[in-house]
């Protein structure tokens, strides 16, 4: 360990250790575009500078090593001034369309202006043209003009993705990101480059122009796109979600996540969601009453049947929690070990591509293998399939699966479960194999909260278990597992109604109040990396 | 009168084949120093007090010297890209002399022990390559390349590279990006090329003139080589003189030799009988001087310096008094935003913003305060970025606009030069390019 001291408070850091991410990990606040934590170091945009005892040149804090007594600052006139004049420099050319920009809000430009410039800029002459709304591929457009070319990106793809779509052509204030020739910036890790950039010229088609940034807030969850649990942050007001970004873990995803994670979010939307309970009678499909009292109605039904005519699916998208009170009230209250763990089929040759997918698309299948092993339950899909033909199973629960697009054997697996005279289908997302399935015989839709909904956690790949917090809540008459397993097992529930509408100004808390606490939560040189 | 040491057999036109440079005494201290300790060939050129002749001035033995004390692959590269605006002198040296660069370089790469170096030459230079390759084939046939090098059991192998035309590359660390074949971009140091250079290995870059002096250095000795010059600049020194003089070329003078004197008698004077009004002394880059401060200057390291400008690759250009310096500020601004390799911000946004400026002023847009604005910008980009040019930039900015103040104004005020009293009409290099004001 070194001591040194860094704007007058003495640190101890590790031998090797770089002044930007001592003052980083000590939380000292220094102005940054090029360097990232997850990147190598370019020490091009020159704007973590720093002064140091005995060195008459400003040294850029990326590139210089911490020694033993280093007398570090970054507060001095000198560093304040070259500070701003190294902002100015990255804003002569920049466009400066906040009021159209996506970034606007949460830009790095923005930020240091407020903290370091604030002055009028002396730019009298036209600024360089370049290429506005270029195409780089499926999900990202490029706005040259804004680029600071900070080199994220390109670094991204050669250092992380490792696709190389990325290069800076020509030269100095012609310089411009493009994809080399006859490349397209298509790799399963593309969105993360609008992350990491800094301003707004890597925008992504999914988010452009949905939302402003400062009318979203923002809370911390898990990926549950596959089994990997990468930590995200996800962004939502009352319309919904609208995005989600990858949240520093050193141990799980690093500073990244896949882009099929980002979709993650679309399930969760009310477009996608079953709202109300719907039962399937006479032939038509009907809304019945309210979630929670359907649920209970079902447990006198179950409580008279025959421990072996009941049965229960699981997919592996319910977290610990959820599992463990589902199976207690089966294999506890109705005495019944007809549980059967619905797989989603892997669709992947290869179990993980090495970065952070994985084939297994449920975020908790570890969770839901331990939750069996406790219950002693070893029960095939087979048996399942044998035990519906031969009538055995006479009411079956499912609860069934919240990405549905990744149960690509839905419509059989349907069909089978229609085959049990009394069917009752818990789900979050709209079942429409369900409604095209032709032997239906009383079949009864519940709907579900979703991850994003509800608390608990999950184990992943690793066996590693994250606790979550819910975020807001997108269907309020939808049901979580544990309510579902207590109001199955008879018992009283309080079941707690937030309207919907509320959710997101619930703190009365007027929009740039909502930014100044994002901002204060959320500072671009703390986080943001 | 020049002192003719390192051209002393330039004249002779056989001088650059081997049997001609044979003849005059080429090759006889390669033999001598493949019998040498490597060390004591470094000590020799650390006494001799040789500094590096591309332009930074930095002792050429000390450079060696940061070399790691260990067995790891190193490389020796020749910065023949010579793209200070200028400077010519290299290319003199690689046509009339090719193999008094290659016995330099192969001693120098015995003395740091490298097996393989490479000449980076500046791609316009068709001519200096191909008598460059045609002196490494004949010196691999004469066994002075290759293996097992004159039976000294020293292996040493040759190549020339050739440039692109990015003056970037002639930055020590640009030039190794582009040898790899990457874009020409100067790297982030620490690691200094010495530590961790061409292809992560220790990596010596040295200019022709310097690689080529070494082979005096072990001739006549340290004490022989200060024979010349003073004690901080030590040896002798070829200038590219160049402008509105009678004889420009390249001439070699002792350092500490009077610039008046380079201009005046080796010079033959101002052409057309003008007067003297600037000189930019060493390159593009180096800051200009005025007439009167030429009368004091002594060409060497310490002088210059001492006036604020520098020595740098030995280009002298003379400005007479009937050139608009506006004018030829502009075409220096235009040189730098051209060449900025755009990796740092206040480089690659500040040459092109320094030379919107100049082009304001020249097109009757200026305003005043444009003048100090000139000052502020080139100020903030000094000693901000990962290499020199963003300072090679700034310098010529500074000085131009402080020394020559009152034809900025002038220009500002009456939107014409107050030299040629007329307007000012776009360069052709503006108009072809289109993206000066773009």
């Amino acid at each position: 360990m070194l001591k040194c001291t860094i704007n007058g408070v003495e640190l101890e850091v590790k031998e090797g250790t770089s002044i930007i991410q001592a003052m980083f990990d000590n939380h000292q606040k220094i102005a940054h575009y090029c360097w990232h934590p997850g990147l190598s170091i370019a020490g091009v945009c020159r704007l973590c500078m720093v002064e140091i005892e005995g060195n008459p040149r400003l040294q850029i804090a990326c590139n210089t090593v911490v020694t033993e007594g280093m007398n570090i600052n970054n507060t001095s006139s000198k560093v304040q001034e070259a500070v701003k004049w190294g902002l100015d420099f990255h804003l002569i050319n920049h466009p400066l369309d906040c009021p159209i920009c996506d970034q606007a809000g949460e830009c790095g430009l923005q930020d240091q202006y407020m903290e370091f410039g604030q002055y009028t800029s002396e730019m009298a002459e036209p600024k360089q043209k370049k290429r506005k709304v270029v195409d780089l591929g499926p999900t990202i457009v490029l706005d040259s003009e804004r680029c600071i070319l900070c080199s994220r990106c390109v670094r991204f793809t050669d250092e992380v993705s490792k696709t190389n779509e990325l290069g800076i052509f020509n030269r100095g204030d012609h310089a411009e990101i493009g994809t080399h020739d006859g490349k397209k910036l298509d790799n399963r890790y593309s969105l993360n480059t609008v992350d990491i950039c800094p301003v707004g010229a890597l925008t992504s088609k999914d988010f452009r122009f949905k939302q402003r940034a400062w009318y979203l807030k923002d809370s911390d969850t898990i990926c549950n796109g596959c089994s990997t649990g990468c930590n995200v942050k996800v962004y939502f007001n009352k319309e919904g979600l609208f995005r989600v970004k990858p949240r520093f873990n050193a141990e799980v995803n690093g500073h990244w996540m896949c882009d099929d994670g980002r979709n993650t979010y679309k399930f969760v939307n009310k477009e996608a969601r079953l709202e109300k309970s719907q039962e399937y009678k006479n032939g038509a499909w009907n809304v019945t009453g309210a979630a929670g009292a359907v649920t209970k109605s079902f447990s006198k039904l179950l409580a008279s049947a025959q421990p072996e005519e009941i049965g229960l699916v699981l997919t592996g998208q319910l977290t610990n929690e959820e599992y463990e009170s589902i199976l207690n009230t089966f294999t506890n209250t109705l005495k019944t070990k007809n549980i059967y763990h619905w797989k989603s089929p892997e669709t992947e040759k290869n179990n993980f591509d090495g970065l952070l997918i994985r084939a297994d698309k449920n975020p908790n299948t570890n969770g839901l293998l331990a939750a069996f092993k406790k219950h002693g339950i070893s029960s095939t899909w087979t048996d399942l399939e044998a035990k519906l033909n031969s009538k055995q199973i006479k009411n079956l629960v499912v609860i069934g699966p919240e990405n549905i697009a990744v149960y690509k054997d839905i419509e059989t697996q349907v069909n089978l479960f229609t085959k049990a005279s009394n069917l009752m289908y818990f789900t979050s997302a709209q079942v429409a194999a369900l409604k095209a399935s032709q032997n239906i015989q009383s079949v009864t839709l519940i709907p579900l909260k979703t991850f994003i909904e509800k608390s608990g956690s999950f184990t992943n790949h690793a066996g590693k278990v994250q606790a979550f917090k819910k975020v807001t809540t997108i269907v309020s008459d939808a049901l979580n597992v544990n309510e579902v397993a207590q109001l199955l097992a008879g018992q009283e529930i309080k079941l707690q109604f937030v309207p919907t509408e509320n959710l997101f100004i619930a703190e009365n808390l007027r929009p740039d109040q909502v930014r100044l606490e994002l901002r204060k939560k959320n500072e671009f040189f703390f986080n943001k990396g | 009168m020049e002192t003719k040491y390192l051209t002393e057999f330039y004249h002779l036109p056989e001088f650059k084949n081997l049997d001609g440079y044979r003849k005059n005494g080429g090759y006889i201290q390669l033999t001598k120093a493949l019998l040498m300790q490597p060390q004591a060939i470094i000590d020799e050129v650390k006494a001799s007090g040789l500094r590096g002749r591309g332009g930074a001035g930095f002792s050429t033995g000390m450079k060696w010297g940061f070399l790691p004390k260990n067995n790891e692959p190193r490389y020796l590269l020749c910065n023949a890209d010579e793209g200070e605006p200028g400077t010519f002198k290299d290319r003199m040296m690689m046509e009339k002399a090719p193999h008094q660069l290659i016995e330099g370089m192969i001693i120098s790469a015995f003395a740091i022990g490298s097996k393989k170096s490479y000449i980076y030459v500046r791609g316009e230079y068709e001519e200096s390559i191909t008598t460059l390759l045609t002196a490494i084939q004949e010196a691999y046939k004469a066994g002075l390349l290759g293996k097992n090098i004159l039976g000294s059991g020293f292996d040493h192998d040759m190549d020339v590279y050739r440039g692109a035309g990015a003056y970037i590359c002639g930055e020590e660390t640009g030039m190794i990006s582009s040898l790899e074949g990457l874009k020409g971009q100067p790297k982030l140091k620490p690691p200094f090329p010495a530590v961790q250079g061409f292809l992560k290995k220790p990596t010596i870059v040295n200019n022709v003139e310097t690689l080529a002096a070494v082979k005096y250095i072990l001739r006549d000795g340290a004490q022989g080589y200060r024979k010349y010059g003073t004690e901080k600049s030590a040896g002798t020194k070829l200038f590219s003189l160049s402008g509105n003089v009678n004889k420009p070329g390249n001439y070699e003078v002792p350092l500490a030799y009077p610039l008046k004197d380079m201009i005046n008698i080796l010079g033959g004077g101002i052409k057309n009988g003008k007067k003297l009004k600037a000189v930019i002394p060493g390159g593009s880059s180096a800051p200009v001087m005025t007439a009167e401060e030429v009368e004091r200057a002594t060409l060497d390291y310490e002088c210059l310096a001492q006036m604020g400008t520098m020595l740098g690759s030995g280009a002298i250009i003379v400005i007479d008094d009937s050139k608009c310096m506006v004018e030829c500020l502009a075409n220096l601004t235009h040189f730098y935003r051209h060449e900025s390799c755009g990796q740092c911000t206040p480089c690659r946004e500040g040459t092109g913003w320094l030379e919107k400026i100049v082009h304001s002023i020249l097109s009757g847009n200026g305003r005043m305060e444009d003048i100090d604005l000139l000052i502020k910008v080139a100020d903030n980009m000094k000693g901000k970025t990962i290499c020199a040019l963003s300072d090679a930039a700034a310098l010529p900015v500074l000085s131009f606009v402080t020394k020559f103040r009152d034809e900025f104004e002038y220009f500002v005020q009456h939107g014409k030069s107050k030299v040629k009293g007329t307007a000012y009409k776009t360069p052709n290099y503006i108009a072809d390019k289109g993206h000066a004001h773009a």
